[in-house]
């Protein structure tokens, strides 16, 4: 099934692909291990990828694809916070036909000035967000239109997740002055159950993420807010012409986050403050893991130029805020930073999940290495992330094995969010080429200028979603830009490595299995992935669980912990396809 | 500055106690032993009252022993005699930003320019009191007229790239620095400021580079400044470096041992090297000389944490989080 013209290079791929949504029959938990084979395939297994390893490759196939899409910022002389924030991308398959789809948000006009008060709205198609479909030849078609998915307000974010469980999955878009709730209808089109859903919110809405935080098998939703803004004509920056400058943070009061409590009948209760999670923030990026390992997910938050949060679930549907004494609130000398994106994944194969956000440039990007004990080490120095971002700033980042060697690499969209860095600082530039950093299992090493052209473009990079776009078992990645196009990113890596792409779907659990923690076992290496639509910078990415094998052609064992509690294992599993894991009633419960 | 103001000699009228009292002043003042030359003037001055312009004097030798207060008293007294005298204006509103009155000592430049043009010294302090207000454009404005009106006056330029820099026009900053620089090749103040001004445009080694240099330039100093110390040595924590940074700092602490983030690097260093006896005592110091800085109750949160003192760690990260959040927004310029 080949979507893009061949490379001459054996790109990121191996063999037939077999893209099987097989049931699968598995099972097995805790004390007697089931073992069940899946027919074909092969038992040897040999070590991994060689840390060494190779550069990635990304080839921007945007004008191939049929995606034509120009995110309108509206720039005006007044610099409102919002033109310079741009917006997310969402990779998710709405129709269910196992090819993603690509949603992107979109901006409105700003008059200039704006009046105090304004909630802007889209006039024309130029405005709208728009949902592409992928067809079968792999390129894309536009059915915004036909969805009903134009939207309305100054889009900022969106989240994907399957709310009322009936297999099909919903949008949920953050923009500014109220949002818009979407339901997947299943032919192809959406209504905005908004209003009866009762999740409008006010104010200036960013990222947002689908999670059950209750158990309860239904999708409760995290709407962060960036700030307590208005269109005021507040002048930033030098009194110089061409100088005027987007306002700090610091000029605004942070805002308290929406939390929705899924009824279960298609409305949503309001219970921030209730459940613990209503602590004034300026968020822009969020992620969920359970970092504890206790059984219940948990909630990082990206906040800018303050302390960044995390959220520990208590267990008793109720959290607590605990950045500071985990240690992930503040870089290494214990000062704020410009939290913008965030991922939650496990990048040092330890079975805990890591932390790693965005920032602005000469503040370095921020990893925490998880220490398994609640507590985390700011890991940035030590990993080479320090340096190999200190002149650069990030919004949307993931970590994703590009060359499925099994150790997550970082893919990250930058450029400056102030477009008069340069008359400041002339060594730091507005516009930055993407950065690929590769993980040798050691540490992080910078490889975007052998990656491929698409690192030495320059863009005003902002949102950005990961997902296999091609089922081919190698990650991809869509990448919106401010004022700009949104660019389709291929990756053609040339690898021998093996993979596996799994979906989960969950029957007590949340349809999607937002939540689930997969843990992968092969011959060399143990790695872990929680399932999620939500990290990076507004945006959402394919919820299939992606792990590089390496060298290693069978999984010898998987193991879901799905948020029902219940604890199911695969073994033996072969490498280089796309499974279906079913959430089994009736096993053992975690 | 006040020293290389000529001390112009009145004729004094009066008794010979005054005259003798005033030239006593006058030649202790020129060997530099201002407390005697205060005291004499002030006698002079008692002797023979507005006779004379000892009370200017005095307030001169006090400005040498940054006696401000004192300084200001007797050049009120003296302009209530003599209210046209620029000289007196001129040092009253030098007298008074350093008594941090910047408006006031606004004021007073804005009377004193009635009776003579301001040197590029006077226009420097104007400045600088706009500095004091958090006015840094008009704060330019006033440097960048000292600059021009003295285009050697290094300590001019010295300030109006710290306030550039301050207000991010870098290219501006390093201008400025680098001519401090022409005029003194070996002012490690404006190297150390070449510092700053490479980490922030991501040239580590570069900012290091210059740190060392400044650091060496001012190994003769009488005065030697702790901040390369602390800039190098901060810079080489982030680089992970924490041993090598350690005897920067500790230099750093013993050149300014009430300096509050010297004493919070120091203590911070020795808590990445699990010095952890050492660490408390600097960190300790560091929040009590900077009660309301949520970094050093950060860093002392995660030391008593190490300790595994955690209701110590509760409470500072408690703190922490109090002063993080009582952080007022800023007001744009």
């Amino acid at each position: 099934m080949k979507r893009w013209p061949k490379t001459a290079v054996r790109r990121c791929r191996f063999g037939k692909i077999d893209v099987r949504f097989a049931a699968v029959f598995l099972c097995l938990m805790l004390h007697v291990p089931l073992v069940v084979l899946v027919a074909g395939q092969e038992h040897a297994s040999t070590p991994p990828a060689s840390p060494s390893g190779t550069p990635g490759k990304f080839v921007d196939i945007t004008a191939r694809s049929g995606i034509n899409f120009r995110y309108q910022a509206s720039h005006t002389s007044k610099k409102y916070l919002p033109e310079t924030m741009g917006a997310g991308v969402a990779l998710f398959d709405y129709d269910n036909d196992g090819r993603l789809d690509i949603f992107l948000v979109n901006g409105t006009p700003l008059g200039d000035p704006t009046p105090k008060g304004t909630i802007p709205q889209k006039t024309g198609p130029q405005y709208w967000n728009r949902l592409y479909h992928q067809k079968t030849d792999g390129t894309f078609e536009d059915v915004t239109e036909k969805a009903g998915l134009q939207g309305t307000g100054y889009g900022l974010g969106v989240a994907v997740g399957d709310y009322d469980n009936d297999g099909y999955e919903d949008l949920y878009v953050t923009a500014y002055g109220g949002n818009k709730l979407y339901h997947n209808n299943g032919d192809g089109t959406f209504t905005d159950v908004t209003q009866k859903a009762g999740v409008g919110g006010s104010g200036w809405s960013t990222s947002a993420a689908w999670v059950d935080l209750d158990g309860d098998g239904f999708l409760d939703l995290v709407v962060l807010r960036y700030l307590e803004w208005d269109f005021d004509d507040i002048w930033c920056g030098e009194h110089k012409e061409g100088y005027r400058a987007y306002c700090h943070p610091d000029f605004f009061k942070p805002v308290s986050p929406l939390v929705y409590h899924n009824n279960g009948d298609g409305t949503f209760t309001e219970v921030a403050a209730k459940l613990g999670l209503a602590r004034p923030g300026k968020g822009l990026g969020l992620a969920i893991a359970d970092y504890d390992r206790d059984g219940h997910i948990d909630l990082f938050v990206a906040n800018d130029s303050m302390v960044e949060f995390l959220y520990h679930n208590k267990g008793n549907g109720t959290f607590e805020e605990v950045g500071l004494p985990s240690e992930v609130a503040v870089d290494i000398d214990g000062r704020t930073y410009a939290g913008m994106g965030v991922d939650f994944a496990d990048y040092d194969n330890d079975g805990w999940p890591d932390i790693v956000v965005t920032d602005l440039a000469n503040q370095r990007y921020a990893l925490y290495r998880n220490n398994g004990d609640g507590s985390f080490t700011y890991a940035s120095t030590t990993t080479g992330i320090s340096n190999i971002t200190l002149a650069h700033s990030g919004w949307g980042i993931r970590f994703l094995d590009y060359d499925n060697d099994g150790w997550k690499d970082l893919l990250i969209a930058q450029g400056h969010d102030l477009d008069t860095v340069e008359l400041t600082l002339p060594n730091l530039r507005y516009r930055e080429p993407m950065l690929l950093a590769r993980n040798t299992g050691k540490g992080f090493v910078d490889v975007s200028t052998e990656s491929g052209a698409v690192f030495q473009k320059a863009w005003v990079a902002r949102g950005l979603a990961s997902g296999d776009l091609d089922n081919d078992g190698c990650l991809d990645a869509v990448v919106s830009t401010n004022d700009g196009p949104a660019y389709v990113l291929h990756n053609e890596t040339p690898t021998e490595n093996h993979w596996i792409l799994l979906k989960l779907v969950g029957h007590q659990s949340n349809r999607d299995g937002i939540g689930a923690e997969v843990k992968a076992t092969t011959a060399s290496i143990t790695q872990s992935a929680t399932v999620t639509t939500t990290s990076s910078y507004l945006s959402a990415s394919d919820k299939r669980v992606h792990f590089g094998l390496g060298k290693d052609n069978v999984v010898q064992q998987i193991q879901v912990r799905w948020p029902s509690g219940i604890v199911q294992t695969l073994k033996d599993i072969r490498a280089n396809q796309i499974l279906q894991i079913d959430e089994q009633s009736g096993s053992v419960r975690w | 500055m006040l020293c290389s103001l000529l001390l112009l000699v009145w004729a004094i009228p009066g008794t010979s106690q005054t005259s003798d009292n005033l030239a006593r002043g006058l030649s202790e003042f020129r060997a530099g032993d201002y407390g005697a030359a205060a005291a004499h003037f002030a006698r002079a001055e008692e002797a023979a009252p507005g006779a004379t312009d000892a009370l200017l004097y005095e307030s001169k030798a006090h400005v040498h022993l940054e006696q401000f207060t004192a300084a200001e008293t007797a050049l009120r007294r003296y302009l209530l005699l003599h209210a046209a005298s620029g000289d007196a204006l001129y040092l009253l509103g030098y007298v008074l930003h350093r008594e941090s009155k910047a408006t006031e000592s606004l004021e007073t430049y804005t009377k004193a320019v009635q009776y003579r043009a301001p040197a590029g010294d006077d226009l420097k302090i104007v400045g600088l009191n706009y500095v004091l207000l958090n006015d840094y454009p008009d704060a330019i404005k006033w440097l960048e007229k000292a600059v021009e009106a003295e285009p050697k006056n290094k300590e001019a330029w010295y300030f109006l790239g710290r306030a550039y820099y301050t207000k991010s026009r870098v290219p501006e900053a390093r201008k400025a620095f680098l001519t401090v620089l022409e005029l003194d090749p070996r002012d490690a103040k404006a190297e150390n400021n070449l510092g700053l001004i490479l980490e922030s445009e991501a040239q580590p080694d570069a900012a290091m580079d210059a740190y060392r240099k400044a650091i060496q330039w001012q190994e003769q100093s009488v005065r030697p400044s702790e901040q390369p110390f602390l800039n190098l040595g901060s810079l080489l924590m982030e680089q992970s470096r924490v041993g090598e940074a350690i005897p920067l700092l500790q230099k750093a602490v013993e050149l300014a041992p009430r300096d509050a983030i010297c004493r919070l690097k120091l203590g911070t260093a020795y808590l990445r090297l699990g010095k952890l006896t050492d660490a408390q005592r600097d960190l300790e110091k560091a929040v009590q000389l900077a009660p309301d800085d949520p970094v050093a109750h950060y860093q002392l949160g995660k030391l008593y944490k190490e300790m595994k003192a955690l209701d110590r760690a509760k409470t500072e990260f408690d703190r922490t989080a109090e002063l993080q959040s009582r952080a007022a927004p800023s007001k744009p310029q």
